[in-house]
């Protein structure tokens, strides 16, 4: 378990350095009005503030209870429950995903409303969900993952090469499928797939809980390619 | 002076309510119906889900307020000087210093130290790491100043990413594109982003959405071919050693 004092270490270090950089960019090229240097400021305690909790939070509460249904579906023995439910999981996980909101509220900013906050965040969600369901197909039928990437890189370059989808849609996509491997989906697909992996392989090493996060972020790129075919119309 | 600090925060706090509410029904079915947890456990939860609700809306907040604002002034404010393309070396900096830092990068670098069983140091996984992210932002902000479209960086990226796949082996295809997602840190979506979109706004005949988007495309892409690169070297040695 993830002591309080190490979750504060870890937010400092991923948010400290880039503030002093900031800082110092600040007071030698940028020059920013008084008021906005506060502003980030506001900023910068209100994002760590967040995150320590939220990681908290993700550990206490999310976690345990991801890997406790990752363990307990394999023991029903009925593989459309297992796909159900990792579908379910990983959209809700997903519709939670503070990286994920960001993202979503920024296109919904620059594009001024024409591409809605909900119009992208449940797309992605679909996606990922989708792609969390054939993550635990591959585990359980035993197929390599290269072949998977491999498909599903050619399926999203071929969407996105098809002249149907309109070119706003292209960065976006492809920003969609980072942003989902945020710091509440990797844990949670990671720790729900130990949790399967282990009861259905418990004679071998746990390796395949490897490739999860992989295939997770390639489904929100071909969701989101897919709303900008529509949006085309 | 206006300092907006609690501004929105009811918006955001039914925002985040809203968006916690799918984990916790699919929880609560699974409580009722499967997996029958104790009372004790059940409290544990519901403090963590309180924690995950306060942080998210933290989180989002600061965003809202700070990064998002302040940042698409940064933006602005180097689209307005002359030397437009010392955006570049800012972005590299940028993205090595949030990348150097960032804790999800130290594990995924344990976890190829190990896989390796110390060929590949920790250390020279760190430097490559940060320096391909630094890269691809640096890129990423040649790409608003010229206009150039991501094509032409995401298609050589992946067609080189997918063949080095096939001449890899399972657990590094798949370390590598898991380490995909661990670049992409909260500055980054948030913060230098909030840069880019800035930037490209000013820019004449840039539209934000096509230009401005993309970063995070590209730093995905960082760990993706590092990793690879430095897997493909480790399987050659050792094919070496061996014969």
């Amino acid at each position: 378990m993830q002591t309080i004092q190490e979750t504060i270490w870890e937010v400092v270090y991923a948010i400290l350095p880039i503030t002093v950089l900031v800082l110092v960019l600040q007071f030698t090229l940028i020059w920013l009005p008084f008021a906005s240097l506060l502003q980030f400021l506001v900023g910068v305690v209100f994002v760590s503030i967040g995150l320590v909790l939220f990681l908290l939070g993700v550990h206490i509460g999310l976690l345990p209870v991801g890997e406790m249904i990752g363990a307990a579906l394999p023991k029903t023995g009925k593989l459309w429950m297992i796909l159900l439910f990792s579908f379910i999981l990983g959209f809700s996980v997903t519709v939670a995903e503070p990286d994920v909101h960001v993202l979503s509220g920024y296109v919904d900013r620059v594009s001024e409303g024409a591409i809605g906050k909900w119009s992208l965040i449940f797309p992605v969600a679909l996606g990922l969900g989708i792609f969390v369901s054939l993550s635990m197909a591959r585990i359980i039928f035993k197929i390599s993952i290269k072949w998977i990437l491999f498909f599903s890189y050619c399926i999203v370059f071929g969407i996105a090469l098809s002249p149907w989808v309109s070119d706003e849609f292209i960065p976006i996509s492809f920003d969609a499928g980072g942003v989902t491997t945020g710091p509440m989906a990797v844990p949670f697909i990671l720790a729900f797939g130990v949790g399967i992996a282990s009861v259905i392989r418990s004679d071998e090493k746990s390796a395949d809980g490897f490739g999860l996060v992989a295939l997770a972020s390639i489904g929100p790129i071909i969701a989101v390619l897919i709303l900008g075919i529509i949006f085309g119309q | 002076m206006d300092i907006k600090i609690f501004e929105g925060f009811g918006h955001v706090f039914f925002e985040v309510s809203m968006t916690l509410l799918p984990l916790i029904l699919f929880f609560a079915c699974f409580q009722i119906f499967m997996l029958k947890l104790p009372f004790k456990k059940v409290w544990d939860i519901a403090i963590g889900v309180i924690f995950t609700f306060l942080g998210l809306s933290f989180f989002l907040q600061g965003v809202h307020v700070g990064f998002l604002p302040v940042g698409t002034e940064i933006g602005e404010i180097v689209g307005d000087w002359t030397h437009q393309w010392l955006l570049i070396p800012i972005g590299f900096l940028l993205g090595f210093v949030a990348t150097f830092a960032e804790p999800a990068v130290r594990v995924l670098n344990d976890e190829v130290d190990k896989v390796t069983s110390g060929y590949i140091p920790k250390k020279i996984m760190l430097y490559t790491l940060s320096i391909g992210v630094a890269i691809s932002i640096a890129l990423a902000m040649t790409r608003i100043i010229y206009g150039i479209s991501l094509w032409y960086f995401i298609g050589p990226g992946y067609f080189i990413a997918l063949t080095m796949m096939l001449f890899s082996n399972e657990t590094f295809t798949s370390i590598a594109f898991d380490a995909g997602g661990v670049a992409t840190g909260p500055m980054t979506v948030t913060f230098i982003l909030a840069i880019a979109l800035g930037f490209s706004r000013t820019l004449d005949g840039r539209n934000p959405l096509i230009d401005g988007f993309g970063m995070i495309a590209l730093v995905a892409l960082a760990p993706i071919l590092s990793v690879l690169t430095l897997g493909l070297l480790f399987k050659y040695n050792e094919a070496k050693a061996d014969g």
